[in-house]
């Protein structure tokens, strides 16, 4: 079958590859970058184990067809440490053991990120509907919802310091 | 919030270090096993019966082999026929369907080709003619009097019966007189209670790869709960030895019993063989749902008298479980889990189905949360009637150390007492009802179990440690197995390094199920550490120049009384000078696994117009015995919980008349999301147990027990409505309310 | 010699039996003395039943030694998730 250049921004870097139509970007991106962070839980849509940022939107990487991804940016969890530094939402899921198998833990840490990017101060509320795509089926969601508050309360922190000194 | 009986005499243990697995979880680096890939690997793809019940007259492969990419094509001839008595035969008939397909989705022949799609393409080509049989779908149509056969070769165990019957098993545990109990009651509730099947729903699909040599030796990357399992279901499908057969564990994506078993293995060990290629098998979500899993769907007739002052007097049950195609022991334990209360008078009667749906797979506390929902909801309606606190009337029936399981044997030191009590002092159960809501208790056991485990810990020539063992880590076990070391050596955690080795780098272990790697894998652990310290006591002697009875182990030094401790670090240092490197292995059949009881309580808010019922509060107690790593302990706790929340409100199996599966997706089969939920508070209880040198009981199935009941309790209190069908979802709670409006 | 307590399963063998005192050393001496006195008893035991001794759930099976004093349990095989 033919398959389409398809030239994007993925975590910062300019890549290309090859796609068939019908190749999913959930396959393209695991298969053709090496990006194994993003999961196929159910590749309907319906689990968010590969969630991913696409131009600043989250998006399932497995309801895109990997050509769509032509001029697009795009974001994974390999791209959310800044070089040896862990983003704080990594570090409040790692000490607030947020995951037990990690299985859906890259897609909780995008969405989480994204809201917290959209809205630096959620309530329990706003957090819990903005993860709803994405199910988890070891925690029972609480110690990822109190990760994503601390991670928060950290940020606003860290730019409130940042913006006094 | 922890509940000890005693202040924590540890260092490390009871502490919450970061996991080891932990950074490469969130960085997104953690290979699972679809993440694996091999150098000329080809992708595999199953054909699925689409009948419940089939006999298989012929399958023509010749135009899947034709097609482009296509190198394997495995049917059932390529597989021995095991005896039927053999322990794994059901297990290898559920792998590859022979003559006779078992249910919608049972796999009847596999392709590997150079991509999936091409592998894909070529299982739609191969023909398989079927004579579709008549199928029996549910518990009563495989126990009606002209039921057709469901499986050919199912025979009820524990019988000599050599003719094929729909049942699975037929058990019975008695005590007492139950007439003259019931004769003795003042009150008697009755009623019967039904639950459909459910998925373990791990989020991680079903995949491994398998890599088969010109030798016939095979190498297995695999997700599953024992890896050893693995080799050994592999072997005994394939008539292969065992030293043919090398498994690698991969990192799991969730299991809860459902990854106990296999499906896919020996499948792509074949296909593998064939092609002489590495092979790749990942279900997709679909397949998990239609042809893994589930948990049996039951049907509990149940009568409970007490007398006025609380006291139960009896208990009479009749259980029935499906176990979908083959047999197995579902309704055994849920009999065996009703334990919790004294009742001098019991009779139980379980009995297992067979049905031409999936082979049902253990779920976290197998069969427990279907008995509990039962049993723990008259108890409610006595407390109600009584008009008494739930939680004490429990309290005053609630088994001790020596009370009688339903097995009758003697429970051993249990806290059930002490879980009850904890729920009774918590904040929740002393803060008034939100108004409008309904509140609910319900109780939950689990026997846990101990089996055979292997560590070996290596000490590395700086003083820094590898602990080694057998058993995939599905909630956190490494952590577990570093702060068991750290506490026996003396050494900082994150000095260890804890391992999960392959089938042919540690000893034997089994399966991580029944709450027991902690346990048991856990002892083998502290007993290679204590092997190793008394070898670091021998090494510090010959150091020093002493007799190794004055040289005292201390807080990670060997102490010499008059000279300087010397650490681990130092000895290490001087391994090579005095006897070489230092390593200990030790492996056991674990004895003395400690029964785990939990108890929660619920807030529920039922909304009239939708059926909705609205979790506002949850809070779970359970005993741990000794909590290693409370944050994963807790994380056990609110997973079981919200695993038992879905199945009491959403999630089941829905059968169309031909037997397939009607919501074979995330979509339709509905598991809870963040928005579902509140915070699950979780209380620690700890109860030492005294078989394990931590105390350790096993915490991971015992939260998912108490939930069913707990919610239809809450939802009786908030509304009048006694829910007895699940899922307790809003079209039934609506219809149940209509019928209490009376329209 | 051992105290044996039954399943309600297994009394069907025993004409409703389910305490008996039994002759032999190990846990496997005195299932071949049950099969000898209640024909078909031995294999449900051995192949469809855990033990359990003085209470306590034991793994090594057939070679755990007894005393007169002890109190054997045949019970149901317990797995897990
Ligand atoms: S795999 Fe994309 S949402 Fe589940
Ligand atoms: S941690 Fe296992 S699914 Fe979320």
């Amino acid at each position: 079958m033919q398959r389409t250049h398809v030239n994007c921004t993925v975590n910062g870097d300019q890549v290309d590859f090859l796609a068939t139509d019908d190749t999913s970007l959930l396959n393209a991106l695991r298969d053709e970058l090496g990006l194994i962070s993003v999961k196929e839980g159910c590749g309907t849509g319906d689990c968010g184990a590969c969630t991913i940022v696409v131009d600043d939107k989250i998006n399932c990487a497995c309801l895109m067809f990997a050509p769509e991804a032509e001029g697009l940016t795009i974001t994974t969890v390999e791209g959310m440490a800044l070089g040896e530094q862990l983003h704080p939402l990594q570090q409040t899921f790692l000490e607030g053991a947020a995951l037990q198998c990690g299985v859906c833990t890259p897609g909780f840490l995008v969405a989480a990120k994204a809201l917290l990017d959209r809205n630096p101060d959620p309530t329990e509320t706003e957090i819990r509907y903005a993860l709803a795509g994405n199910l988890c089926r070891c925690t029972g969601y609480d110690k990822i919802i109190r990760a994503t508050q601390e991670a928060a309360v950290q940020m606003q922190t860290s730019k409130q310091r940042g913006a006094s000194t | 919030m922890t509940v000890a009986t005693k202040p924590r005499p540890y260092k490390y243990v009871g502490t919450r270090p970061v996991r080891h697995d932990g950074l490469e979880k969130v960085t997104g680096k953690a290979r699972f096993a679809a993440d694996l890939n091999m150098t000329a690997q080809l992708h595999g793809a199953f054909v699925r019966s689409p009948h419940a019940h089939a006999r298989i007259i012929s399958i023509d492969t010749s135009k899947a082999e034709a097609m482009p990419g296509v190198k394997a094509v495995v049917t059932g001839a390529d597989f021995p026929n095991l005896d039927i008595k053999h322990p794994e035969f059901d297990t290898a008939v559920n792998i590859m369907a022979r003559d006779e397909a078992l249910y919608n989705g049972h796999a009847v022949a596999a392709v590997a080709a150079l991509s999936a799609k091409q592998a894909k393409a070529a299982a739609a080509a191969v023909e398989v003619h079927y004579e579709a049989l008549p199928a029996v779908l549910t518990i009563e149509e495989a126990l009606a009097d002209d039921a057709p056969i469901a499986n050919f070769k199912n025979r009820t165990l524990f019988t000599k019966d050599t003719e094929p019957s729909n049942l699975a098993s037929i058990n019975q545990f008695d005590r007492g007189d139950i007439a003259a109990g019931f004769a003795q009651a003042d009150i008697i509730v009755e009623r019967e209670f039904t639950t459909t099947a459910v998925h373990q729903g791990y989020i991680e699909p079903h995949a491994c790869v398998a890599d088969c040599g010109q030798d016939g030796k095979v190498t297995i990357w695999a997700s599953s709960q024992g890896h050893f399992a693995v080799r050994s279901k592999t072997a005994d499908s394939l008539g292969w030895s065992t030293d043919r057969i090398k498994v690698i564990p991969a990192e799991i994506g969730g299991g809860f019993g459902g990854k106990t078993t296999i499906y896919l293995e020996p499948v792509a060990a074949l296909l593998s063989q064939k092609a002489a290629r590495p092979v790749k098998l990942v279900m997709t979500r679909e397949e998990v749902l239609r042809a893994t899993g589930p948990a049996p769907a039951t049907k509990i007739h149940a009568k409970l008298g007490a007398t006025t002052d609380g006291t139960l007097t009896t208990l009479a049950s009749t259980m029935y479980f499906d176990n979908g195609s083959t047999k197995g022991y579902s309704a055994l334990t849920g009999a065996m889990s009703v334990a919790s209360y004294k009742l001098p008078n019991l009779e139980l009667h379980a009995i297992g189905t067979v049905t031409n749906t999936p082979r049902s797979a253990a779920y976290r506390a197998p069969s427990a949360p279907q008995a509990a929902f039962a049993v723990e909801t008259l108890i409610d309606e006595i407390a109600q009637h009584l008009n008494l606190d739930p939680i004490e009337l429990r309290l005053k029936n609630a088994v001790v150390e020596g009370d009688l399981t339903a097995m009758g044997v003697p429970h051993p030191k249990i806290g059930f007492v002490e879980t009850l009590e904890a729920i009774k002092n918590s904040d929740h159960y002393n803060s008034p009802i939100p108004k409008g809501a309904g509140r609910g208790v319900a109780t939950g056991f689990w026997f846990n179990i101990g089996e055979q485990s292997s560590a070996t810990v290596n000490l590395n020539e700086d003083g820094t440690a590898a602990v080694i063992t057998g058993s995939p880590d599905i909630g956190g076990s490494r952590a577990s197995m570093a702060l068991m070391a750290a506490e026996e050596l003396g050494l900082a955690v994150d000095r260890i390094t804890p391992i999960v080795a392959d089938t042919e780098s540690v000893g034997f272990t089994d399966i991580t199920e029944g709450s027991r790697a902690t346990f048991a894998t856990g002892m083998a652990v502290v007993n290679a550490c204590r092997e190793l310290i008394s070898e670091l006591q021998q090494r510090a002697a010959t150091i020093r120049g002493v007799d190794i009875e004055q040289v005292e182990w201390v807080d990670g030094t060997a102490q010499i009384e008059g000279q300087d401790p010397l650490s681990i670090a130092e000895i290490t240092a001087l391994a090579k000078k005095t006897g070489g490197p230092l390593t200990a292995t030790a492996s056991l059949n674990a004895a003395g696994a400690g029964p785990s009881f939990a108890v929660h309580v619920a807030d529920v808010a039922v909304d009239e117009e939708t059926g909705v019922a609205k979790i506002l509060r949850y809070t779970a107690a359970q005993d741990a015995g000794t909590a290693i790593h409370p944050s994963y302990v807790e994380g056990q706790i609110q997973g079981g919980s919200v695993q038992g929340i879905g199945w009491a409100l959403n999630e089941e199996y829905i059968y169309d008349s031909n037997g397939e599966m009607e919501n074979a997706s995330f979509l339709d089969y509905r598991m809870p999301v963040a928005s579902d939920l509140p915070m699950i508070d979780p209380i620690i209880v700890e109860v030492p147990n005294p078989s394990h040198p931590y105390g350790v009981r096993g915490v991971g199935e015992t939260g998912i027990v108490p939930p069913i009941p707990t919610l239809a309790n809450a939802i009786a209190d908030a509304c009048g409505v006694r829910m007895t069908a699940l899922p307790m979802s809003p079209p039934r709670l609506l219809a149940a309310l209509n019928q209490r409006n009376g329209n | 010699m051992a105290v044996v307590h039954l399943q309600a399963d297994h009394r069907r063998f025993t004409n409703g039996q389910n305490v008996i005192t039994v002759e032999g050393n190990t846990v496997g001496a005195l299932i071949d003395e049950l099969e000898h006195r209640y024909p078909g008893l031995g294999h449900l035991l051995t192949d469809g039943a855990s033990v359990a001794i003085n209470g306590e759930l034991i793994p090594n099976g057939i070679f755990e030694r007894v005393e007169a004093s002890t109190e054997v349990h045949f019970i149901a095989p317990i797995a897990g998730g």
